[in-house]
């Protein structure tokens, strides 16, 4: 089973994508921002992290540096509400980005995609 | 005694006086007007009066020394005529020169004028007039503009013509510029940009007529002390005038004139003659040449004054712009995310409850209803976003391509065929890809509603001058011109729900990077989309 990270402010969202997700028969642990985050990651490993750029005060873009420099094998999705943000240099350190909308589909085919890309780098590593 | 001239009649008979021809009758009875004007130049009267002087009359010498002395005065009196005409016709042209050098503040008018002026038989008939210019910024004599035949067969040519026409000073000079000037300037082009030489080159006779303000004939240059072997071979001439233009102690140029062709000897009287011309175009050239500075300092002042205005503009706009950006993104964020949890649960709750629920209707309108309501959100953001096209040059058969695989999925549900042409060595398009992209995305996809007609849709690329077409034809697709012109208007859909931005959207978006977006109804074939991308950089608005 893989284990996600979905990182969020806003507690709804992230009771949503946590019913959503586990529904997906993913491990969903979740954070409502860096600190929190940080804490759950040296709690265990995670196959991937679903993060949120607006972050109250924080930004997620900040984390997502942190996240690629010190546990590069772990894959990052982009999720937020601003579609403006694709065009940035540092969200293309992600490896995906999905506008927030009702319909998960989306997030959740962009999870499989890396998931399963993921693996086949794995494979291929081996 | 017997006269052989008819002197002392007073009246005499035509025939009777070789002198008097038709038009002199008047003088058959004048005897005192006779004399005076024919008699004392007629060989009979000279014969009587050596006759006179040889009967011994003591007044026989007398009578020869006033006779002589009459002549003498009268020939005089002939040349100092002429000589008086000349000066009148000089005068006269000189007073049309400076009246047109003083009306004009054309540089090119008054160096036409004083060049035609110089080489006009009408003028100073020299053959060739050369004028150079000083140029001050690099402080240099510079040849700027030459006039003349440069062989006799061209002289001849050019001399016949002008006395064909019965033209003034003006007119010549107006002929001149409007017929001649550039191909005299491209004639003379080689010997004109040989002749540069630096002001500081005092030696050089250019410069020393320059600084001496006084005009200089030299004769025999091939073997002048004082004239470059270098610059007198490439005059070609070994007599030439050297006319310093200098306006209020300012350096404005140099004339040489010569006589080429002709080889006629320049006299001091032409030096002279040139020498009270020089000053007024000098003053000509000098103000014509601060008009046009003048101008271009005006022409500038007024660019930047208009561009200065059009930033402020651009200012005041981008800040309005920049603020409906703000507005809208946080109005994005702010509705999106209750609108995502509220759609996201409600996909939740209708996923998990059983088909025959008398509640999953409800569910299943908070789900439509939180789509459409995103559906808007999507529009608005794409509008805001369309505000701020980032052109480039791209591909346009790979940006169809691109498109045409992103809806391809929503196409194949929808049981439509895409057949694409595309256009053989296309260049470039200069287009927002990203914009332009979205558009193709929207033409193809909205408001797919066929029935059971052709489900195919047509596209090509081609070129048609400077633009690169792109052309979509829906043969699925019928809908009225009118509708289809009220579908282009934004905010004006008959849709219910919805801002109705779709096609409206995608027109707003082409036309402000100045793409045209047609749509033409056609009862056959369904709708024909046609976009015009340029190939050009526009220069910047």
């Amino acid at each position: 089973m893989s284990r996600l990270l979905v990182v969020d402010d806003e507690a709804n969202i992230r009771l949503l994508y946590a019913e959503e997700l586990a529904d997906e028969g993913y491990e969903v642990v979740t954070a409502a921002g860096i600190s929190e985050a940080v804490e759950k990651l040296q709690e265990g490993p995670f196959d991937l992290a679903v993060l949120d750029i607006k972050l109250k005060n924080e930004s997620g873009i900040e984390l997502l540096q942190k996240l690629v420099k010190e546990r590069h094998d772990m894959p990052v999705i982009l999720c937020s509400a601003f579609s403006c943000y694709k065009d940035d240099f540092s969200a293309w350190l992600a490896d995906g980005y999905v506008v927030k909308s009702g319909n998960l589909a989306e997030l959740k085919q962009e999870i499989a995609r890396v998931l399963a890309k993921k693996a086949q780098r794995l494979k291929a590593d081996l | 005694m017997d006269w052989e001239c008819c002197w002392d009649r007073d009246v005499v008979a035509q025939g009777d006086c070789p002198n008097i021809r038709e038009g002199d009758e008047d003088l058959l009875e004048s005897p005192r007007r006779r004399i005076l004007e024919k008699c004392c130049d007629c060989p009979n009267f000279k014969r009587d009066l050596e006759r006179f002087q040889a009967s011994g009359h003591p007044l026989g010498p007398v009578f020869s020394l006033f006779h002589d002395e009459y002549r003498r005065q009268k020939v005089q009196i002939q040349s100092l005529l002429s000589f008086l005409d000349n000066k009148s016709l000089e005068i006269r042209f000189l007073h049309e020169l400076g009246s047109v050098l003083q009306s004009s503040v054309d540089l090119e008018e008054v160096l036409s004028v004083a060049l035609t002026a110089i080489t006009a038989g009408r003028g100073f008939g020299m053959n060739r007039a050369f004028l150079l210019m000083v140029d001050h910024k690099r402080e240099h004599l510079q040849g700027y503009l030459a006039i003349g035949p440069r062989n006799y067969e061209e002289a001849h040519q050019a001399w016949d013509e002008i006395s064909h026409n019965d033209m003034d000073l003006q007119t010549l000079a107006q002929s001149f510029r409007k017929n001649k000037l550039t191909a005299e300037r491209a004639k003379f082009h080689d010997i004109l940009e040989q002749i540069s030489v630096p002001l500081s080159a005092t030696t050089h006779i250019l410069i020393r007529a320059l600084d001496g303000k006084q005009p200089m004939l030299i004769e025999d240059a091939f073997h002048h002390p004082d004239v470059d072997p270098q610059f007198a071979r490439l005059l070609g001439v070994d007599t030439f005038l050297l006319m310093p233009l200098v306006s209020r102690n300012r350096r404005v140029g140099v004339i040489i004139a010569d006589n080429c062709i002709t080889h006629r000897r320049i006299t001091p009287e032409d030096m002279h003659s040139l020498e009270t011309f020089t000053f007024p175009v000098a003053f000509a050239i000098e103000r014509a040449s601060l008009y046009e500075r003048l101008q271009e300092e005006l022409n500038r002042a007024t660019e930047a004054h208009t561009k200065l205005k059009e930033q402020q503009q651009l200012i005041v706009r981008m800040e309005k712009m920049a603020l409906v950006g703000r507005i809208t993104s946080s109005i994005a964020h702010s509705i999106r995310n209750p609108l995502m949890i509220i759609g996201g649960f409600a996909r939740s709750m209708l996923k998990n409850t059983p088909v025959g629920d008398p509640k999953r209707n409800f569910i299943e309108s908070i789900v439509g209803e939180a789509r459409q309501l995103e559906g808007v959100l999507d529009e608005i953001l794409n509008y805001s976003d369309s505000l701020y096209p980032t052109k480039d040059f791209w591909d346009v058969n790979q940006l169809v391509e691109a498109a045409l695989r992103d809806s391809a999925d929503a196409l194949n549900t929808r049981g439509y065929r895409i057949a694409f042409s595309a256009g053989s060595e296309l260049p470039p398009a200069y287009i927002d890809f990203k914009q332009v992209s979205y558009c193709l995305r929207t033409i193809l996809l909205c408001d797919l509603n066929a029935t059971d007609h052709e489900r195919v849709v047509d596209i090509g690329t081609s070129r048609e001058d400077d633009n690169i077409m792109i052309r979509i034809q829906d043969h699925g697709r019928y809908i009225s011109q009118e509708q289809l012109d009220t579908i282009m208007v934004p905010f004006s859909s008959t849709r219910e729900m919805g801002a109705g931005l779709g096609l409206a959207l995608c027109k707003t978006i082409l036309e402000k990077q100045g793409i045209p977006l047609n749509a033409q109804s056609a009862p056959e074939k369904g709708i024909i989309f046609t976009i015009a991308l340029p190939i050009r950089k526009e220069e910047q608005q």
